[in-house]
Parts: C-alpha cells; structure tokens; sequence
C-alpha cells in the first residue's frame, strides 16, 4: 500500500477555514494487496515546524479496527465532523509554522501507511521580511 | 496557500528515523548487526556530535529486531546521569523469564561511572546486550565510527529536497558542512535559516531557488 493509496476529501475548495467553524470531509484507502488492513485511524490536529522542539495536539480522532467491529472495508468512504477551535492558527513563520491536517493511518500485516489533507485555520499573514 | 510552505531542513525532516543513514561503501545495517551478534551483541557506535549516530541507531532498530533481538531503546541528553528505574526493572524482569534483551542507549556518555558500572553488571548478569552511542570509546567493540564527508551531506539534502525544485547548491551544502566542523545536525540548521531567508524574497506564487540573495557568503540582516 502506498501514500497515494489513501485518500482524504475536503467538503471546501480551498480548504481554508475560520475559528469555530465545521470540517467535514471523507476517506477512504484502497486495497492492500500485500496484507490485510488490521485497523485505521483518522486524526484532525496541528503540529509545529521549525529548528527546535516539536509540538502538536490532537483535535479529533477516530479509529476503525478489525478487532472491534470486524473488517475494515476498503474503498468506502468514511465521513467525519467537526467543530474546528478558535486555536492554535494556522502560521507561517520563519522560526515556527503551525499546521493543521487530516491525516489517516492505515496499519495493515506490512506496516503502516499515512495520508495527509491540509488546511488553514484562520487568516493570519505569513511572515515578510521587515526593510532596513 | 492552504499551508505554510514546508521547509526540507525542519527538525521533522532531519530527526533520527525521519532520514536514512547513508552507510560509506561497503557496509550496511545487515553487516552491522552481524558484527554485533559476533561480538555477543556488544558494541558502541561512536562519533562527533552531528554526525549522525542517532540516525545510525534508528536504521539499526528493524534490523535488530528481525535478528530476534528485543531492542529496549534509551535516550540520555546531557545531565541525564541516571536510568529511568523502569528500564532496570525491565531488564531484570525479563532476566528471570529468561528473555535476552538488547539495551539501546543513545548518549551513553552522560550515564555516571556507578550507573555505567551497575548496567553492565546487570545486563552481562541477565545476559542482555548492551549497544551505545558516545563521542569516544567507552570500552565496548567498536561497531562503526561516524563521520560526514561532503558526499554524505549532498545525499542527505539531495534526499531531502527529493522531487522539489533545488534552493541550496552543492557548494552551499559543502561550505557549511565545513563551517560547522562536520557537524552536519547544525549545518542542516543553518540551511533551514538560508532556506527561509530566501523562501521571504519570492512571492508567494514564486519559486524558490539558490539564485536569489542571501547567501551565506553575502548574509543579509
């Protein structure tokens, strides 16, 4: 199973979203020929990028496993909700950039495969550089 | 721009694990791990800070494990001097069940003499291996010595920026890596700044490329 095997649908084009407003969207992964699909995950969250320590915290989040509710079922999509908070924002810095995602996690008997949607939360402006 | 343009020199990036270990010819993790299971599963890994030793050990991690090697993973940072009580306790535990395990410290050096002294008693007692990461030897079959020749570095950053468009040069990589003294962990952090510096001069529909200012030989403030 590849990347591009796992596919995550955004209810809005361009995902840019404000504070307090809904995320909706669906996923759906493909077949793993190479193994069976033992469970999936689906997490809404922001993460920090930069030169130090990383952070993130996690938004929402939804798992489907085969030892709980039988079968994971490729190919149909799944849908998710929710209410998005008021922060962190979305930021692009130069030191630190804050950014949010969709990501799923599809474990099957060959490892483990991740796809990411981004989005933005909130209108703040990238960084510039400040004339001297 | 749904999201901040991602920079291929952030810590996400370049952490251990998150980027492969380039072995020089000739050796692989494979042949590591061989040597290590012929050394009773004793052995250090040493080298210079930035050279890559953490890298090395999470490129071992899989390999260990398909050897049937349980890895008990350890990370000591500086003035950690001490081991968590739960590791001891997981080593003497599985000890007395007669499970072998393979205790993975990344920082061996900052563990005290009497910590030392006490975990190679307990692991040659319990018949667990011991593999470390320290600047200098520390008294164990050295399995493999770090170091960043400019190649290396080009093939980190060439992967790195895999399927983007260029925005250091070789000669940028090349430089730094001098500068920092083969210290390639800070020589990655200083094109992190380059990279951001340029990604403020483009538009943000632009490209971003080595031909735009600053450079490091020409630093703008």
């Amino acid at each position: 199973m590849r990347r591009e095997d796992v596919t995550i649908e955004l209810d809005r084009d361009p995902s840019d979203y404000l504070p307090d407003e809904s995320l909706s969207g669906s996923w759906s992964f493909a077949a793993a020929s190479d193994g069976e699909v033992r469970s999936a995950e689906l997490s809404v969250l922001w993460y920090t990028e930069g030169k130090g320590d990383e952070d993130f915290g996690v938004q929402h989040f939804e798992r489907l496993s085969a030892y709980e509710a039988g079968p994971v079922e490729s190919g149909r999509p799944q849908r998710f909700s929710l209410r998005l908070p008021r922060a962190p924002l979305t930021y692009d810095g130069v030191l630190v950039k804050v950014c949010w995602c969709v990501r799923v996690r599809v474990f099957w008997d060959g490892g483990e495969t991740v796809g990411e949607a981004p989005f933005r939360l909130g209108d703040v402006a990238r960084a510039r550089e400040v004339p001297t | 721009m749904t999201r901040p343009a991602g920079n291929p020199f952030a810590t996400r990036q370049v952490r251990p694990g998150a980027v492969p270990f380039f072995f020089r010819d000739g050796e692989s993790a494979a042949g590591l791990v061989e040597r290590l299971r012929a050394a009773g599963w004793w052995g250090q890994l040493v080298g210079p800070h930035g050279t890559g030793k953490s890298t090395l050990l999470a490129a071992l991690l899989p390999h260990l494990r398909a050897a049937g090697r349980d890895p008990l993973p350890v990370v000591r940072h500086q003035g950690e001097r001490a081991l968590p009580a739960v590791v001891r306790d997981n080593l003497g535990r599985a000890g007395r069940a007669g499970r072998r395990l393979l205790l993975v410290i990344d920082g061996y050096e900052q563990l005290s003499w009497w910590t030392a002294w006490r975990l190679r008693c307990l692991c040659r007692g319990g018949g667990h291996g011991l593999l470390v990461t320290a600047h200098a030897g520390v008294g164990l079959p050295e399995l493999y010595r770090t170091c960043v020749s400019r190649e290396a570095a080009r093939r980190v950053v060439a992967h790195l920026t895999a399927g983007a468009a260029p925005t250091v040069t070789d000669a940028e990589v090349a430089e730094r890596l001098a500068a920092r003294a083969g210290n390639l962990r800070e020589a990655l952090f200083d094109l992190y700044d380059l990279h951001e510096q340029r990604r403020l001069h483009v538009s943000t529909a632009g490209v971003i490329s080595p031909a735009q200012p600053p450079s490091f030989a020409t630093p703008t403030t």
